[in-house]
């Protein structure tokens, strides 16, 4: 595995048009190592969406440079690094709602190529294993999201993105997945960029930035895909 | 902010929503306008025409000679009440004028009426005074006498018999109405079940602020309350436009049933007056509030049963087993039409389960969890457009059956015009003109070796006992029986039906008589000809298409001398003989300066035209509730589909081709369509069936064959595919746009499974 997974310089990012332009990221560097994990912070409308989305490709940054996997962003094959290599992980609405949560787990698998015969397992270590023919509107929140986790963790990332994983789950529960992704996360040895509100959830990562002054109290209006 | 503009918003936030279900309305009322329109013009046409040419009675003489002045002036004076009816075809005209004389019709009031002016001033279109008519210089004239019977008692020199002399169409077009009555019925279903799922659709997508209203206090009656409001206001700003679109259309269509009209009466009778907009407007709103309120109608514990006893496809099962028994067991129209109702509600509501269990059994049979998605989401989008997709493949089942009812009886009819016209000519024979004259010549000059082939033709009426009750019945006697008969195809027949036929050795039933009086070949039948009773055994039974009356084929010589001969005419192909030198002999013989010569082959042209704008309407009709049921699905489908947008977009962010993507939502889209129209087939063949073996047997006493058109359904095919490839065309669009992830709170929006 690469030394460097990730290394940022100078990234910068805005909405609108030529007549009234919303700066979202300005001038933004860090660098994440392998197994490293990150936190990023900030109110809704600094950027944090709006970063993990270019940083699995779905946006292009409008300018600054971009290293993955040793790889400069012009050049990489992002929609092969998102099925193989980059695992996302929504605040909600992770899973595909008409299959059952091993089906989910298994086309995850199938789509980077992995195995599906560890996809049971995946959801027995998430402790859902008995769930695993429930649909997710059969499952609470926690459940789903720790399906989410077993999704991510079954095509082996080189990367995970989390975009608020915990947001919409009680404390307990939060606390509960955060765990399993934390330890997984050690345990695989990937790395992980997290996106939080919650300044407890981001202390557990290895480093923390803070987006608030990139563009404090800009809403961007997009968030999602 | 009030609750009901916080409902109202999510309109504005997806305006093609609310467009979409304005647009829905305002086509399914213009359509169900005008067909209710033309069905109201139709019927009124029709009551007009058949009340001046209702069948009722006349007085004919016993010995078979034509009636005169005398006759009428002799049984007035014996008390009778009596009309005279004076038909007369003028020189140079093809349609006849009927003189009538309205002081002598007096004595009908406070009756039946005979015939209804309804205040028309005797114009010659196609009434005039009896005594204008009587003037007109006529190529044929015949006097009726009709009679009320019951006003006096006949001398032993005149008998009563039923007036089927006048152009009794009624049956072809009662044949016509029932076409648009079971056609507004079924688009009214349609209508209803397109509303419903709009309406319910509306309600999907606003689970979320249903749920945040409930949690601010609001209650589900007044949101309820609200959503009735929101409907109503959209059927009052759809429709009036719609209803005078479906006026508009009506009147578009209405030239081609006036033609038709025109065709069957001889005569302008269209009635275009009276577009009332009330009752489609009353049937629309109500059909907005019974299909929203039916949740609210219908208890919920029947509901919950009613989805237990259809959750293993049984209740539908039994309804389509029951609705087939129903038609095939029929003895009325009534419980015939009751039966399909039943047969169609089962087939639309097995539909939806096949399709699901079809979805659920393939996904756990791929071993590929992609496929296994597929099949998964395939079965969403059906479950969840169950109620448009319903719609179209009736839709499409009603526009195959009427199309290959339209395609059958155009060929059949087309056929069996042949055949009638096998000659090159028909020549008529003048009144008063001596038919046997003709009759030397043309054996003497047209000898076998010439390649001319004829006959002539006597037409008249006889009386045929049927349990011991005489009924007038049409007599269509041929001599010589040859060629031009003998290649007609029977429905059924005994043993070289046309050499005895030839012979004298018995009569052929048209398929009418015969379906009324259960009669087949082999059996005889009891005929009275000009007071001469006959017992002849029926030879075969020949089909007779369009023309409910019974008739009786038979060698014209059997004929008795003295039967009075309503009409003559000769059919003559003259083979290498130049026509004119035929009719300019038989024109120095009979000292009539101009004779009254067809081309049969332009009476064709022009029976086919009649048939073809008799079926136009329905064709077009259910060509528009295709269309119809089409755009609902169209609309639903993308509607639908955008809000199931960020799932594929979750595709993308784990890393599948945006084309790959494209084309897993286009397949889907096409699958559903296609298997709309897959399912409509066996409902489309078996309404077919039902409309030319059932239907029309019981109707009007004749059958078609069941013809089918595989080349049609494959332009179905391509039309079920047209429609799926625009919802995928449209979502391609969708999918450069953000999705908005769906909400958690409750149901997830766009998240059923």
């Amino acid at each position: 595995m690469e030394d460097n997974v990730l290394k940022v310089r100078g990234l910068r990012k805005s909405f609108g048009d030529r007549d009234a332009t919303v700066p979202v990221l300005a001038d933004l560097s860090f660098e994440l190592h392998s197994a490293g994990s990150l936190a990023l912070m900030g109110r809704s409308g600094s950027g944090k969406s709006t970063l993990l989305n270019i940083l699995c490709g779905l946006e292009q940054p409008d300018a600054g440079e971009l290293t993955l996997f040793g790889q400069d962003h012009r050049q990489i094959d992002w929609q092969q690094l998102r099925r193989e290599r980059i695992g996302v992980v929504f605040q909600e609405a992770n899973l595909m709602p008409a299959l059952s949560l091993l089906d989910n787990v298994r086309l995850r698998a199938s789509l980077a190529g992995q195995p599906e015969s560890r996809c049971q397992h995946w959801l027995d270590v998430l402790d859902i294993g008995a769930l695993a023919q429930r649909f997710p509107d059969q499952v609470s929140g926690g459940q789903r999201q720790r399906a989410a986790l077993a999704m991510v963790f079954a095509m082996s990332p080189s990367l995970i993105l989390a975009d608020e994983p915990t947001g919409s789950l009680d404390r307990v529960t939060a606390d509960d997945v955060a765990d399993s992704l934390f330890r997984l996360q050690a345990e695989t040895g990937c790395g992980l960029i997290l996106a939080t509100h919650d300044p407890e959830l981001a202390s557990r990562c290895e480093k923390i930035l803070d987006l608030a002054h990139q563009a404090a109290d800009q809403n961007t209006g997009q968030s999602g895909l | 902010m009030t609750a009901f503009s916080a409902l109202l918003s999510h309109y504005r936030r997806h305006p093609w929503q609310g467009i979409a279900l304005a647009l829905l309305m305002l086509m399914a009322t213009a359509l169900w306008t005008g067909i209710y329109h033309l069905t109201s013009q139709a019927r009124a046409s029709l009551s007009q025409s058949e009340r001046v040419v209702e069948a009722r009675y006349q007085v004919q003489r016993v010995d078979g000679a034509a009636l005169s002045v005398e006759d009428f002036v002799t049984l007035r004076r014996q008390g009778l009440c009596l009309m005279p009816w004076l038909e007369v075809l003028p020189e140079g005209e093809s349609r006849r004028v009927i003189g009538v004389d309205p002081l002598a019709a007096l004595c009908f009031q406070g009756q039946a009426d005979v015939v209804s002016f309804d205040g028309q001033p005797l114009r010659g279109d196609p009434f005039m005074d009896i005594a204008d008519a009587a003037a007109l210089p006529a190529r044929q004239a015949q006097l009726f006498l009709i009679v009320d019977p019951d006003t006096g008692e006949l001398s032993a020199d005149y008998r009563i018999t039923d007036f089927s002399l006048a152009p009794d169409t009624g049956q072809l077009g009662d044949s016509f109405l029932l076409n648009l009555d079971a056609l507004s019925v079924l688009v009214l279903l349609i209508t209803g079940l397109l509303l419903r799922s709009v309406y319910l659709l509306s309600l999907s997508q606003r689970r979320d602020s249903f749920a945040l209203l409930h949690r601010f206090g609001v209650s589900p009656r007044r949101v309820r309350g609200h959503l009735v409001a929101e409907l109503v206001g959209l059927a009052a700003l759809t429709l009036m436009p719609g209803i005078l679109l479906g006026q508009l259309l009506a009147n578009a269509l209405a030239g081609g049933f006036a033609s038709v009209m025109e065709g069957l009466f001889d005569s302008r009778q269209f009635v275009t007056s009276g577009n009332s907009w009330l009752m489609p407007a009353l049937v629309m709103v109500t059909l907005l509030l019974l299909v929203c309120a039916v949740d609210w109608l219908i208890p919920e514990k029947l509901r919950k049963a009613f989805a237990v006893a259809n959750r293993s496809g049984g209740l539908s099962l039994l309804l389509l087993v029951a609705g087939g028994a129903g038609v095939w067991l029929a003895a009325n129209l009534l419980f015939l039409f009751g039966s399909v109702a039943l047969m169609l509600a089962g087939a639309g509501l097995l539909m939806p389960w096949c399709l699901s269990v079809l979805s659920s059994r393939l996904a756990q049979a791929s071993k590929q969890p992609f496929r296994r998605w597929w099949w998964a989401e395939f079965g969403v989008l059906c479950r969840r457009l169950a109620l448009p997709l319903v719609a179209l493949q009736l839709s499409l089942a009603m526009v195959l059956a009427v199309q290959a009812l339209v395609t059958t009886f155009e060929a059949t009819f087309d056929h069996w015009l042949g055949q009638r016209l096998s000659a090159d000519y028909y020549l008529e024979v003048p009144t008063d003109a001596d038919g046997q004259v003709a009759v030397d010549w043309l054996e003497q000059n047209l000898p076998e070796s010439s390649g001319a082939i004829w006959h002539r033709v006597l037409r008249g009426q006889g009386q045929l006992d049927v349990s011991g009750h005489e009924q007038s019945v049409d007599i269509f006697a041929v001599a010589p029986v040859g060629a031009l008969v003998s290649d007609w195809r029977l429905i059924e027949s005994a043993g070289q039906p046309w050499q005895r036929l030839a012979a004298g050795q018995g009569v052929m039933v048209n398929e009418q008589l015969a379906y009324r009086h259960e009669l087949a070949a082999g059996d005889s039948v009891q005929l009275t000809l000009a007071g001469q009773s006959l017992r002849l055994p029926v030879l075969g039974v020949y089909p007779d298409y369009g023309r409910p009356a019974g008739e009786i084929l038979l060698a014209a010589d059997q004929l008795p001398d003295d039967f009075s001969v309503s009409f003559e005419s000769f059919s003559i192909s003259p083979g290498e003989v130049d026509i004119e030198v035929i009719t300019e002999a038989l024109s120095a013989l009979w000292q009539e300066p101009a004779l009254t010569l067809r081309d049969n082959r332009s009476i064709r042209d022009l029976a086919n035209r009649v048939f073809e704008q008799t079926f136009m309407l329905t064709r077009a009709m259910t060509m528009l509730t295709l269309v119809l049921a089409a755009v609902a699905l169209l609309l639903m489908g993308w509607v639908f589909l955008s809000t199931r947008l960020w799932y594929f977009r979750l595709l993308a962010v784990w890393g599948t081709a945006r084309t790959g993507i494209f084309l897993s939502l286009l397949t889907l889209a096409l699958t559903v369509s296609v298997s709309a129209a897959a399912l409509a087939l066996p409902v489309g063949i078996g309404l077919t069936w039902v409309l030319v073996q059932r239907i029309n047997p019981l109707a009007f006493g004749w059958s078609l064959p069941l013809d089918l058109y595989p080349g049609f359904w494959l332009e179905l095919l391509g039309l079920a595919l047209l429609i799926g490839l625009c919802i995928g065309l449209l979502m391609r669009r969708q999918l450069g746009r953000p999705a908005v992830r769906p909400s958690v709170t409750g149901t997830i929006t766009g998240g059923e499974r």
